[in-house]
């Protein structure tokens, strides 16, 4: 005589997993991870670092007033999450990345001898952004600058 | 093939528990208790999907939290940002937003539940009295929520909210002022709106909704009609 076994029952300890019972447990376990799934994903997405102060695709974006940078000084700012060196010369501002094409360190202005500086191998990129001195082998890459009423947008960098 | 299924799985790390905490029998009686029939209705369930809303308002409004700035140059600001910059922000703060007004609904409905079915009567005076303080507090919830966007909407629906107050003959004015942070509405009354918001209301939803949810289980849910 062979016992009856109910699907919806736990199993006997060493019976085989019945048709029905795989079923239950493939539906059970499929509902549980959809919706662990739906709810964490939101979250965890949620809590992922936004970006910050960037136009969508790469456009211009708002980095200060032309009061905060008068002529004579630079200031590394963050466009679309890239450090651009943005300078006040005698010239107008310009604004050129920050990334030193030797190793990658954040350039900053050096004002008493107005030339872009590295701090790592003591390498100067002039105003323009051409190499004077120091290991680098090429120019710093040079970003498109708006100024309308006041305020200083810079165009491109990385979205 | 012996002890490896597993409901012996389960019993073992249950044993572990009850030896060491003694807590499977009151356990088992707070989380086994059988619902009466007469209670298996839908209209049974309002009360329990307004405590399922202040759970989603409690995780939805602590994620709000990690990037919400209850200054008045930044609120707005902060508000924009989580809109368009934070991932699924919209979708968090929608949630939190809609989740209060269906909060509030379901509150009102679980109470005419309640006076329909007589269920406030004796003995079950002082239950009705804690769901009407829990009423109270996810009233004040929204109202103080209100104002957090800190744009138009906010701040003429606070003025108008907070005006109602100071007609109270005699100690108006002073409660207005004590409410407001002073007589106008101003980043002052941002931070305790936020404060209130955030920290006070919370702790005391939560011991009423102990003493609602010990005294329900103590007498069970009312008799049928």
């Amino acid at each position: 005589m062979e016992e009856p076994v109910n699907p919806m029952h736990d199993r006997e300890v060493g019976q085989p997993v019945s048709r029905r019972g795989l079923f239950k447990y493939v539906l059970l376990a499929f509902s549980a991870l959809a919706t662990a799934g739906g709810v964490l994903t939101p979250i965890i997405a949620y809590l992922w670092p936004p970006k910050q102060a960037s136009a969508a695709g790469g456009g211009r974006v708002q980095i200060a007033a032309t009061e905060d940078l008068p002529e004579g000084t630079g200031e590394v700012y963050s466009v679309n999450n890239k450090p651009v060196l943005v300078i006040h010369t005698a010239e107008g501002y310009r604004a050129l990345s920050a990334i030193c094409t030797h190793l990658g360190c954040i350039l900053f202005w050096n004002e008493q001898r107005e030339v872009i500086a590295c701090p790592c191998h003591e390498a100067y990129f002039s105003t323009n952004g051409a190499v004077i001195s120091g290991p680098p082998t090429s120019a710093l890459e040079e970003y498109r600058l708006v100024v309308e009423d006041g305020e200083i947008y810079v165009e491109g960098g990385e979205a | 093939m012996e002890m490896t299924s597993e409901r012996n799985w389960r019993t073992r790390v249950g044993d572990w528990f009850d030896e060491r905490f003694d807590v499977r029998i009151p356990l088992e009686a707070f989380l086994k208790k059988p619902v009466p029939k007469h209670a298996i209705r839908w209209y049974f369930c309002l009360g329990g999907i307004t405590f399922a809303l202040f759970l989603i308002q409690g995780v939805t409004g602590i994620l709000l939290s990690l990037y919400y700035r209850p200054t008045p140059g930044e609120a707005y600001e902060s508000i924009l940002f989580i809109m368009n910059n934070v991932r699924f922000g919209w979708l968090i703060r929608s949630i939190h937003s809609w989740s209060s007004t269906l909060m509030i609904a379901f509150c009102v409905a679980h109470m005419l539940r309640v006076f329909i079915t007589g269920s406030y009567k004796n003995p079950r005076e002082l239950n009705w009295v804690a769901g009407m303080f829990l009423l109270l507090l996810t009233l004040a919830f929204g109202f103080t929520g209100y104002l957090l966007p800190w744009d138009q909407k906010a701040l003429w629906g606070s003025t108008v909210g907070s005006e109602i107050v100071g007609i109270i003959p005699g100690i108006g004015g002073w409660l207005l002022g004590l409410l407001r942070g002073g007589m106008e509405i101003t980043g002052l009354t941002l931070t305790r709106f936020y404060g209130i918001h955030m920290l006070v209301l919370p702790v005391l939803v939560f011991i009423f909704l102990a003493i609602h949810f010990v005294i329900i289980r103590r007498q069970g849910i009312s008799g049928p009609l």
